[in-house]
């Protein structure tokens, strides 16, 4: 039996492994077709051997980065009510609110913004057809919120009782014990929940690619339209499987192992770091 | 100053929360304005008559039961592939890795919960598409592609709710078993498991809603916009995710667009449910992270 | 001065109907045994019972603050409250900062200025004794210090404010004889400038500090001395 338990969590470590060469391999003919420098920074143009991801490297980033900036206050902001300002019975609801939320699917996200959101904006702002950077961003910043507030309140949550207690002893009211003590102290975990969305924000796929147009060329504004990377890899599923172009979804693929890697070693980071910064 | 910085922090707070709820609000006041005067029958039947479909298996060819049924089967199914490697691994993690070992498949549990699903889905393809070059006569696109590459996805829930569960409990309730004789493994699957049984089901059910929400990994492993016939593993499928999303850019007339919004509120529906479930069973939201990931959708 | 007050948390009435007037500027002990009520009534005093949630109050609680009789619930916010009436618990409980920032910070959040809050951290640092023994090391972290020390910080903090009642829960019971007697000193210079309330189990402490002292038994105060 123990070997059975050994044996499950090897398999599962080696399906994860395996991931990662399978995007490595499979994307090899592209590696090797040209240089990987040029894939990466270069344009996207099938029909003249250019198979650069560097739009949809762009078009992950803008989307990801303005899902941030809108999830990240968003979240703060009800977090702050949720663990500080709100009393008793009010807090459970909220928090039980803001978890039911989580369960939101991302295609019924998308569904509902396809048919109200996009032509708002098409209509505000008078200029793209409303599948943008800003559509995607809006709604991906709402989809993420949950996950995040549920962090933040977490790490609010965590500080010590002790010395909540002590401020509220000394006079502090709810705002000034969270300005002046509860967020200096809570700042790895708060640091953590907006990696995390981050994450969550360049792994969606469909609130991109129902809502910001998945244009080929580099997005140049807020207004424009883009292509993320999961974009990419949902759209040329269909072109035929030997070619360059199908290869390049691997290279994709590959690109967001690595930047999914990359945000758990730094989730890693920052909890080591702020705890050897704790005296106990 | 300060005061007015910590009055300001007070407004914004609030009025993040007034958005935030005005934000969901207007989502669910959305979907139900549009399923109003939406025949559920038909929604769901088209114009199979209910119970031929159901009992005789008659091909529903407008209605989304097809695709609910899809949904729920695929997820079952994947939830039952999933739960036996993950609650072991995840008491791997709690009770005999090593530290090394501990690290390492810390590590790649956090990878994969925080792998896009669509990467996930995209490995299931080429596997399925390997295996098929390799043995021609293995099966292409079906539910059972899509089923395992589900259960992968999911595998980190289950994983890191065993392992928190069994982590928590009191050191005095770990040794009464040794004491009596029982062996490790007896320990964990007479004693430990079972004390934590709530919490583990919830893992379970969080899974599954996790799963019957997922439209990437399907997508490119079996599922398609149409398979009215009776449902079988090896076979492609439908499923309401995809149908939503399928619906969004080929709806043909306001009917169509409103069978949409009905997937949508039913799928919505079904996932809330889960998610929900899963709340209520579990008894601490156990999702800390020490350098170990809140699961990423 | 509390007037016929009682106290229900959860269903479940824990002080019945105490009525209890204290003079100012002595020292004025609760004992009783363990259980008996003593921390809860205190946390009334300065409404710290209310960040608790589902407690209810009855009756009226009063007293002469900035040299005018007050009904400390409709006429103060708890906040306001507590800037008048300090507490300091059982366990020290130092803010996760350096001692000087321990001592700013009742001060900040009063608005006091940088030059103020340097003279008066060094002026409560000597009323609590501690002055000369931290005064090199005032930017260490404040958990550093041990048990007697940090309670004689938490003391300094809560004086900082210049508070004219100071509620002691047990203040020594976490010390070793030593650190305890130096604090009982201070108890007794502090109750000559304002009014102390002090619950204590310790009959030798009570009798050597207080001027008035009440018992509590099950929810219950009468007076003794």
């Amino acid at each position: 039996m123990t070997r059975l338990i050994r044996a499950a969590a090897m398999v599962t470590g080696i399906c994860t492994i395996a991931v990662f060469f399978m995007m490595l391999i499979l994307g090899w003919p592209l590696f090797s077709h040209g240089h990987l420098l040029a894939l990466l920074v270069g344009g996207w143009n099938p029909g003249s051997g250019q198979f650069g991801i560097l739009p949809m490297i762009a078009g992950s980033t803008a989307i990801a980065g303005g899902a941030l900036l809108v999830g990240t206050p968003l979240s703060l902001g009800v977090a702050f009510v949720t663990a500080v300002f709100a009393r008793g019975r009010i807090r459970r609801v909220l928090l039980s609110c803001v978890r039911l939320m989580s369960g939101v699917p991302t295609v019924v996200y998308g569904f509902v913004a396809l048919i109200y959101l996009v032509p708002f904006i098409r209509s505000q702002f008078h200029s793209g057809s409303g599948f943008s950077i800003l559509t995607s961003s809006l709604v991906l910043g709402l989809l993420i919120s949950p996950t995040m507030i549920v962090l933040f309140v977490s790490a609010l949550d965590g500080v010590d009782p002790r010395a909540r207690r002590a401020a509220a002893a000394l006079g502090a009211t709810p705002a000034q014990r969270l300005l002046y003590l509860q967020l200096s102290e809570a700042l790895p975990g708060l640091l953590s929940g907006v990696v995390m969305g981050l994450g969550r924000a360049m792994g969606d796929t469909f609130i991109s690619l129902m809502l910001a147009g998945n244009s080929i060329n580099m997005p140049g504004g807020v207004l424009e339209s883009a292509r993320t990377l999961t974009a990419h890899i949902a759209l040329v599923m269909a072109v035929d499987f030997h070619s360059l172009e199908f290869q390049s979804i691997y290279l994709c693929g590959f690109v967001l192992y690595l930047f999914t890697f990359m945000l758990v070693l730094i989730l890693r980071a920052v909890n080591h770091r702020f705890q050897r910064g704790r005296v106990q | 100053m300060k005061r007015f910085a910590e009055l300001l922090l007070v407004i914004f707070s609030w009025l993040a929360l007034l958005v935030f709820a005005a934000s969901f609000l207007s989502i669910f006041v959305v979907l139900l304005l549009r399923v109003r005067g939406l025949d559920a029958v038909s929604l769901f039947f088209g114009d199979t008559p209910p119970v031929d479909a159901l009992l005789h298996g008659l091909p529903v060819f407008d209605g989304i039961y097809p695709a609910l049924l899809g949904t729920v089967s695929v997820v079952m199914v994947a939830v039952l592939c999933a739960v036996l490697p993950g609650i072991f691994t995840g008491i791997y993690l709690a009770e005999f890795a090593g530290p090394w070992a501990h690290r390492i498949v810390n590590l790649l549990v956090d990878v994969l919960a925080g792998l896009p699903s669509i990467v996930v889905g995209l490995a299931g393809f080429s596997f399925m598409v390997l295996l098929h070059n390799l043995f021609p006569g293995a099966p292409g696109p079906c539910m059972a592609w899509s089923a395992l590459a589900l259960g992968f996805l999911v595998l980190p829930y289950l994983v890191r709710t065993t392992e928190t569960a069994l982590q928590a409990i009191p050191a005095e309730l770990r040794r009464t078993a040794p004491t009596l004789g029982a062996t490790k493994v007896q320990n964990i699957f007479f004693v430990l498991l079972p004390f934590r049984a709530k919490d583990l089901l919830g893992g379970v059910i969080l899974a599954t809603g996790r799963a019957a929400e997922d439209t990437a990994v399907i997508m490119l492993t079996g599922v398609v916009a149409s398979a009215p016939g009776m449902h079988s593993l090896f076979k492609q499928f439908e499923a309401l995710p995809f149908y939503i999303y399928y619906m969004s850019s080929q709806y043909r007339d306001l009917a169509e667009l409103q069978y949409g919004f009905g997937a949508s509120v039913t799928l919505l529906l079904l996932c809330g449910l889960f998610f929900a479930a899963a709340f209520l069973l579990q008894s601490y939201v156990s999702f800390r992270f020490r350098g170990s990931s809140w699961l990423q959708k | 001065m509390v007037e016929q007050l009682s106290f229900s948390l959860g269903g479940r009435e824990l002080l019945h109907d105490i009525s209890m007037e204290v003079e100012e500027n002595i020292v004025c002990a609760v004992t009783g045994p363990s259980g008996s009520g003593k921390t809860t009534f205190l946390s009334l005093l300065n409404r710290l019972s209310e960040e608790e949630e589902g407690g209810e109050v009855c009756g009226r609680i009063r007293m002469v603050l900035d040299g005018k009789l007050v009904d400390i619930h409709r006429h103060l916010t708890p906040s306001m409250l507590r800037r008048k009436v300090a507490m300091v618990f059982q366990n020290p409980d130092p803010l996760p900062m350096s001692i000087r920032r321990n001592i700013a910070f009742p001060l900040r959040l009063r608005g006091w200025k940088r030059g103020k809050i340097a003279e008066r951290t060094e002026e409560v640092l000597r009323m609590a004794h501690l002055y000369d023994e931290v005064k090199e090391r005032l930017n260490i972290d404040a958990r550093r210090l041990s048990g007697g020390p940090q309670q004689r910080l938490c003391i300094a903090r809560a004086l900082a404010g210049e508070p004219e009642i100071l509620l002691l829960d047990e203040p020594t019971s976490s010390l070793d004889r030593e650190a305890a007697d130096k604090i009982e000193t201070l108890i007794e210079e502090l109750g000559k400038k304002r009014t102390v309330i002090l619950v204590s189990h310790h009959e030798a402490q009570i009798k050597r500090v207080a001027s008035q002292v009440w018992r509590m038994e099950d929810g219950r105060l009468s007076v003794v001395e």
